[in-house]
């Protein structure tokens, strides 16, 4: 953590795709402070920039201009080498689509992230039945994405994203593709990793989701039009109406 | 009509969109037709340019040689123009056995006295220059190529230099370098080239140290049955009662004449065979490889209203007509490589002649059945795919391998994402082995031909490998056309694989994994089952060379075949490294958000 407190800084941060008259800047001129243990929700319509925040906050594409920094480094710098460094012990993704590797188990998906930070097969393999046991799929490690639900797959990529506990855990429309009953196993999931301290990012279309969270970031056009703290969330009116208060 | 149109627009519009796949298809396809049409078109190749070069030159059935100049010899042979079934002759004439020497080499050679002009039996036809004056040779054009010699250098004959005044070819005698006929004295000949020279250029060479013989051409009435001609026919046999003499009809000139190609042809027919199957494996992998977008172009063609025959006429058109103008580039190229093959000596006459009916049915029916093999199983699939689902994602799911992905995740990193990417796909790293198993065949082929010492002929040096040097080239072109195609084939592979596994690897360096680790992780996943490929390349070459060999083949040492197979995976690694690494350059959040299953 740095002198600030903040996990995630961010500084006069600009993605630009095009040139001329096709100029069109994704993210425009954004600064940013995410506090450790901060569940951040980033909101707006579609193509307003908010994956591409944080594609650019995790390293996974490259500013423009501006500057990320990461537990007080400066990550935009980095070379593509580094970058794959950081991501295996600082950063977790979870992405709308699941991305889990098809032909992996979930066992096997949840060990990867461990097995490339250079983990032991039998660490890694410990490690990725905890998580899952952690999160209700014991009885489904051994089985394909395609043979679990969405909700299912999405609770993998959550034990697969935070098998390195990373410093920060970056959602991009985690519950975009699932129904009622799997968004609430999913912000169960975001409610339990809150309560363990764990730094979230969570852009959504999603109000059940934003109500959850400690901030609400509003985007437009690449920039910030809101930002606002949240209090009581989780155990708030919204919290409640979806089943997660007391 | 208009179905056509639209079928010829969709497939023009498919190789614009994928030129280098339609290139490599095309070459694939060219090499095997190309290699094919050789290995078919040599057989019986030889006897056919004897007999185009028997009928220009009025080549005789029979030639009698007598090793003397006996008087005596001279009648006996005269007395065979009265011999049954005889229509013409020329001579007797003379032939010294001696050196001819041109640009620094010297070569054994036959020298023919030659008439002012030649008789009505064997009548040398010049390719260039003029026929034979009195202080000018004319140099059979196999011995004259051997010597590099040309109309109006000098050649040194009995000592003393002449200018050559013409190159000519001729069906009386064998291909260079078997042109004497019969060897000084009547023994076995140690090769040699001809020459027709002047009676008066020739008087140096009467020396009792220079052998000579005498010969006469003879046309017979019915040249099928010149092997059957005999001295000994009563009417004649008198005369031979004390004169020794050699017949050689003209099937046996023709036989000899094939000698050339024989160890050749079975290095193109199983070269074919193997190119063949090079063009297969690497055809199915392009197929497979454009399957899943196949797939979607089917999904799209359905929701706007094709039916299945017109998808299938859309999918399989493609390649039908690349196979064909492949087929068709093949059977060009085949046909300007062919003089060159099937006429090593340059002895004989190689008329233009296109390739055989049969040739075009066999290369065809071979062109169209590799691009059918390799695109009917991806076509009928994505046919069979419903139009939903082939819109939505028409890739295959891979299987799960527990035991392959257990056993990776001891290994490091970039092995880890090798094993894994051949477990995805565990046919294609087995057709991989196979077509490099398949290559390491040919190359173990060319180390144990080029491993057997030359045997040769000790008068004529530059003669001394010709049928060698036949082979080794044959067999050199083979391996190369074999090398060009493995390498194209390891690069589509290797970009397949790449392209198939983009959200895998994405997910991977999102994860974690660094460009340098997918870049070695994709070229593990061709160089893995390389090894096994290769290896298993050197005892079936072995294998293939043995059934070919004589007792006096020579072996090369173990080490050269191991260095050789060996040397096949650094080669893969710097072959699949390019594509590798621009695959693993991608950036990672376009492709997850392009890729979302």
């Amino acid at each position: 953590m740095n002198e600030s407190g903040g996990v995630l800084r961010v500084r006069g941060l600009c993605k630009e795709h095009g040139e001329g008259q096709g100029l069109v800047r994704a993210v425009d001129e954004v600064d940013l402070d995410v506090p450790a243990a901060q569940t951040l929700a980033v909101m707006g319509p579609s193509g307003c920039g908010k994956s591409t925040l944080l594609h650019l906050m995790g390293g996974l594409e490259r500013p423009t201009r501006g500057e990320v920094r990461l537990d007080g480094r400066r990550i935009d710098t980095l070379s593509e080498r580094a970058l794959a460094r950081l991501r295996r012990r600082s950063v977790g993704f979870v992405f709308q689509a699941f991305h889990l590797v098809e032909e992996l188990s979930a066992a096997e998906n949840v060990e990867l992230p461990a097995l490339l930070a250079g983990c032991s097969p039998r660490a890694a393999r410990r490690r990725a039945a905890a998580l899952l046991e952690r999160f209700g799929l014991a009885d489904r490690a051994r089985h394909l994405p395609w043979q679990l639900s969405g909700g299912q797959r999405q609770r993998v990529a959550i034990a697969r994203a935070i098998a390195n506990e990373p410093l920060v855990l970056l959602a991009d429309e985690p519950t975009g593709n699932l129904g009622t009953g799997a968004t609430l196993d999913v912000l169960r999931l975001f409610s339990e990793l809150r309560a363990a301290g764990q730094t979230l990012v969570i852009v959504t279309h999603d109000e059940r989701v934003a109500s959850t969270a400690d901030r609400l970031i509003s985007m437009r056009d690449g920039t910030f039009v809101d930002d606002t703290r949240l209090a009581g969330s989780n155990t708030g009116r919204l919290g409640g109406m979806i089943g997660l208060g007391d | 009509m208009g179905r056509v149109l639209l079928v010829l627009r969709l497939v023009a519009a498919d190789v614009r969109r994928h030129p280098a796949q339609a290139a490599m298809l095309l070459v694939s396809i060219t090499t095997a037709t190309a290699m094919l049409s050789l290995g078919v078109a040599l057989h019986g190749a030889t006897e056919k340019l004897y007999q185009n070069t028997r009928e220009a030159t009025a080549g005789p059935d029979v030639v009698a040689y007598s090793p003397d100049t006996r008087r005596t010899t001279i009648t006996a042979l005269q007395s065979l123009r009265q011999a049954p079934g005889v229509l013409a002759h020329s001579g007797p004439y003379r032939q010294y056995y001696t050196t001819l020497t041109a640009h620094g080499a010297t070569g054994a050679a036959v020298v023919q006295v030659a008439d002012p002009a030649p008789g009505p039996v064997d009548r040398p036809l010049l390719t260039s220059g003029g026929w034979v004056r009195p202080g000018g040779v004319v140099v059979e054009r196999g011995f004259a190529t051997a010597l590099d010699v040309r109309v109006g250098d000098h050649v040194t004959v009995a000592g003393r230099p002449l200018p050559v005044t013409g190159i000519a070819v001729t069906a009386a005698r064998a291909v260079y370098p078997w042109a004497p006929g019969i060897g000084p004295h009547g023994g076995p000949s140690d090769g040699g080239g001809l020459v027709w020279a002047a009676e008066r250029d020739t008087r140096a060479l009467r020396s009792p140290d220079v052998p000579v013989t005498s010969f006469i051409n003879l046309k017979l009435r019915d040249p099928g049955t010149a092997r059957a001609f005999t001295t000994r026919d009563p009417a004649i046999a008198p005369a031979f009662e004390h004169t020794w003499v050699n017949v050689r009809a003209w099937q046996d000139v023709a036989r000899q004449d094939s000698v050339m190609l024989r160890d050749s042809q079975p290095i193109l027919v199983i070269g074919s065979w193997l190119i063949a199957f090079l063009a297969i494996g690497g055809l199915a992998t392009l197929a497979v490889g454009r399957a899943t977008a196949q797939t979607r172009r089917v999904g799209l063609l359905k929701a706007v209203g094709a039916t299945p025959g017109l998808i299938a006429a859309v999918l399989l058109a493609e390649y039908v007509t690349l196979a064909l103008l492949a087929d068709a580039l093949g059977l060009v190229a085949a046909r300007l490589i062919e003089p060159a093959i099937v006429n090593p000596s340059a002895s004989l006459l190689t008329t233009a002649t296109g390739p055989a009916g049969g040739t075009v049915a066999v290369t065809t029916v071979v062109a169209l059945a590799v691009a059918g093999l390799t695109t009917l199983g991806p076509t009928v699939r994505a046919l069979r795919t419903e139009t939903v689902a082939a819109l939505a994602d028409g890739a295959r799911q891979p299987r799960h391998r527990a035991h392959l992905t257990r056993i990776s995740a001891l290994l490091p990193t970039s092995l880890l994402l090798g094993t894994r990417l051949i477990a995805r796909r565990p046919g294609r790293a087995f057709l991989h082995a196979c077509t490099t198993a398949a290559t390491m065949t040919t190359v173990t082929g060319l180390i144990v031909i080029h491993a057997q010492t030359a045997t040769g002929y000790p008068g004529s040096p530059m003669a001394n490998d010709l049928r060698d040097a036949q082979q080794h080239h044959v067999i050199l072109a083979v391996t190369a056309a074999m090398i060009v195609l493995a390498a194209v084939n390891t690069l589509t592979a290797a970009w397949t694989t790449a392209e198939e596994a983009r959200r895998t690897m994405a997910v991977a360096r999102a994860l974690g994994a660094t460009p340098g680790q997918v870049t070695a992780g994709l070229s593990a996943a061709q160089v893995l089952p390389t090894l096994p490929g290769a290896l298993a390349g050197v005892p079936l070459g072995l294998l293939v060379c043995l059934l070919f060999s004589g007792p006096d083949t020579t072996w090369p040492p173990a080490w050269s075949l191991l260095a050789a197979a060996l040397t096949v995976l650094p080669v893969t690694a710097a072959l699949t490294a390019i594509p590798a690494r621009i695959a693993a350059r991608r950036p990672v959040a376009p492709t997850l958000s392009a890729e979302a299953p």
